[in-house]
């Protein structure tokens, strides 16, 4: 079984690259037929991923959330999965390797240091393990919101300053790009709704943790949740639209990454005990 | 294939002309019953803006292009036409040019969608008038298919080559579901007047025309079925659109900088498309500097133009590969007909001269050397005739070079006399 847990995780990054490359292709090569052809070997990337994840799980007794190396393959599927149901609901297909590259770069990054170490028996919590998955859907949605308002804006660019190249004639509209990102802000508004509450709830109840609610981590995603709740109130009751709420979308984007580092990397925060003892 | 044909198009005859050739429905009818009486078995006539074109089979070998072009000229008396206006096509080059034409590189917008649509309905009416037999029946098929596998295998039609269709792929590319929209139009000159088709074809929610001559408003309003406001107070109502195209004729600003500044106020953070399809332009440039707008001039507009047709003009080899394809397979579905005769006759002629020469010498042979007699002269007869037969077949299974096979099968019946056996019984 840890044969085949190595196998796959060392597979993973060559099927992500694949998908990558077809997508690629079919973006500046605009081959008709094309585009049943690269669903196909973005399905296959996301099953095998799915086999890894449950292969990994059942082998290490415990789901793969327990270091940042383990998160990064989590987050590498979230991301698919969530853009593969984007695509299929949508049947929009010009903007896979915007999304599929950030995929790649986490499993690459997975597969190259993810080690099983010894870890926090709170890891063994079925409330942490929904409270992980939920922000990291979560993190997901918003990563993909983000790249739909980056690529917003750029054909946003092109139309006001008559540029008619690829960009302008592969990507789809604005409207719908920006229907894109709104679409994937409200998922990942609701999933970080779910993880913030199952948090708020569970973790101040755990002894083992120096709960605060003055913790960098929190005040970050406290913030990003709320940027994210007032464009999502401002966009529904129509003050804010277009360029403005792509831009606040990618303004939660930066936040989340930048919290994201500061409480990993620089502040000591509670959300530290999880991977602290793991680094 | 002795199909003849001739051409006057955009590459041969002026506009004046072309459009002088222009033939009604009517006009082809009777022309097709005219032309099957005298000179054609089979025929049809392609008649559109841009090009007029008669294609037959002549009943006889005597008929010549100036024949045609003749009959034409006569039923449809133009001046100043002459010899060099026409194309002429004979045998393959013909069904290479309606292959060319079905599949729209030979138009004057490369790829244009609507010729095919215009290469059937010829077929149809000369099928209607009993002008179509089975060899023009497979020409028009073949020919569809043609036209067909270049729409969908090639991007020869994609991409808007006019100024007023660049303005509508542009309002595509800022806008979703043009259903849900509202679009005024300005000016209603020709260009005003083909988008505002554009956007009636496209699905424009709400429609609004206005002019200088408020009657012609009325009319195209009339037909597409669209709102009106008055020339004079169309200003007021600039708010309510999402989609503003302008094509006046004036010589001063129509929309000037207050007005997109009170329109940019108005409209909060929805976007607006302003396209100034006029020479000299309508709106002001300053329309650039407002967020929620998007201003596109003819210039801008120009350009997609020009990248869809250098676009469309890349695919032309693609279709040229398209209609080798479907030559090769013509010819040989054509070469096999004349093939299988020629083989039996062939056979014939040979089985004929074996029989006679059996039949005088019979009497030499007894009983039980009689049947051997047949049976050997016959198996001599099929070894002669082996290898020409699998040669012929071979030429017309595999669609070899179609002269070559023409000039085979010619030989042949040359050399042998077929042909004027036939025509003796």
């Amino acid at each position: 079984m840890q044969e085949s847990v190595n196998i796959l995780n060392l597979l993973l990054p060559f099927l992500y690259a694949l998908s990558f490359g077809v997508y690629l292709l079919d973006f500046f090569k605009d081959f008709k037929n094309f585009d049943n052809f690269k669903r196909i070997f973005l399905f296959l990337a996301l099953l095998i991923h799915a086999i890894y994840l449950i292969v990994r799980t059942i082998e290490f007794h415990h789901p793969p959330i327990t270091n940042v190396f383990e998160i990064f393959t989590v987050i590498a599927f979230t991301i698919t999965f969530s853009y593969f149901i984007l695509e299929l609901a949508t049947d929009i297909r010009g903007t896979g390797l915007f999304i599929i590259v950030l995929s790649l770069l986490f499993q690459i990054i997975s597969s190259i240091f993810i080690r099983e170490q010894s870890f926090n028996d709170l890891f063994k919590s079925a409330y942490l393990g929904f409270h992980v998955f939920s922000a990291l859907l979560g993190y997901a949605g918003i990563t993909i919101s983000a790249v739909y308002g980056f690529l917003y804006l750029r054909l946003y660019d092109e139309l006001k300053h008559n540029k008619f190249g690829l960009v302008f004639r592969r990507l789809p509209n604005l409207e719908i790009l920006e229907k894109l990102s709104f679409f994937s802000a409200i998922i990942g508004f609701i999933m970080l709704t779910i993880a913030v509450a199952v948090g708020m709830v569970w973790l101040p109840q755990v002894p083992a943790l120096k709960f605060s609610y003055s913790d960098p981590k929190l005040i970050g995603t406290g913030l990003v949740w709320l940027l994210y709740g007032f464009g999502i109130v401002s966009k529904i009751s129509g003050k804010w639209q277009g360029k403005k709420v792509v831009t606040l979308s990618i303004a939660g984007f930066l936040i989340a990454i930048s919290s994201t580092i500061v409480t990993n990397f620089i502040y000591k925060s509670f959300h530290s005990s999880f991977t602290g003892t793991l680094q | 294939m002795n199909i003849i044909g001739i051409s006057v198009n955009h590459h041969t005859a002026p506009v004046e002309l072309r459009e002088a050739l222009h033939l009604r429905q009517d006009e082809i009818k009777n022309m097709l019953i005219e032309l099957k009486a005298s000179y054609f078995n089979e025929g049809f006539i392609i008649s559109t803006c841009n090009r007029t074109e008669i294609y037959g089979i002549p009943k006889n070998n005597e008929l010549t292009y100036e024949h045609i072009e003749n009959f034409l000229i006569e039923k449809k008396p133009v001046g100043e036409i002459n010899s060099t206006h026409f194309h002429k096509f004979f045998s393959c080059s013909a069904v290479n040019h309606i292959f060319r034409v079905a599949a729209g590189i030979d138009s004057l917008f490369i790829g244009d969608n609507q010729i095919l649509g215009q290469v059937k309905e010829s077929f149809l009416i000369a099928e209607e008038q009993g002008a179509v037999g089975f060899l023009l029946k497979r020409l028009f098929d073949a020919a569809v298919r043609v036209g067909k596998r270049s729409k969908t295998e090639t991007t020869i039609s994609d991409g808007a080559i006019t100024v007023s269709y660049a303005a509508v792929q542009l309002i595509e590319k800022i806008f979703s579901g043009l259903n849900k929209k509202s679009a005024l139009v300005i000016g209603l000159g020709e260009t005003g007047e083909i988008a505002a088709r554009h956007l009636k074809d496209k699905g424009i929610g709400k429609l609004t025309l206005t002019n200088r001559t408020f009657e012609k408003a009325e009319k195209i309003a009339e037909e597409l079925h669209t709102g009106i406001v008055p020339f004079s107070s169309f200003k007021e109502s600039l708010k309510d659109y999402d989609i503003i195209i302008s094509a006046t004729s004036s010589s001063d600003l129509i929309i000037t900088k207050d007005d997109l500044a009170a329109l940019s106020k108005k409209r909060g953070g929805s976007p607006t498309i302003l396209m100034d399809i006029a020479i000299p332009r309508d709106i002001s440039p300053d329309a650039r500097k407002f967020e929620n707008i998007f201003y596109h001039d003819i210039d801008s507009l120009n350009i997609i133009v020009e990248q869809n047709i250098k676009k469309r003009k890349d695919e032309i080899p693609k279709v040229q590969a398209i209609i080798i394809e479907e030559l090769v397979a013509f010819f040989s579905w054509f070469n096999s007909l004349e093939i299988a005769p020629t083989i039996k006759s062939l056979r014939d002629y040979f089985e004929d001269i074996r029989a006679e020469e059996v039949k005088s010498q019979i009497n030499r042979f007894n009983e039980t050397d009689r049947e051997k007699l047949e049976i050997v002269t016959k198996r001599i007869i099929n070894k002669i005739l082996h290898h020409p037969t699998m040669e012929l077949r071979k030429t017309a299974d595999f669609g070899m070079d179609s002269e070559k096979t023409i000039a085979k099968i010619a030989i042949i019946r040359d050399l042998f006399g077929i042909d004027a056996k036939e025509e003796k019984t």
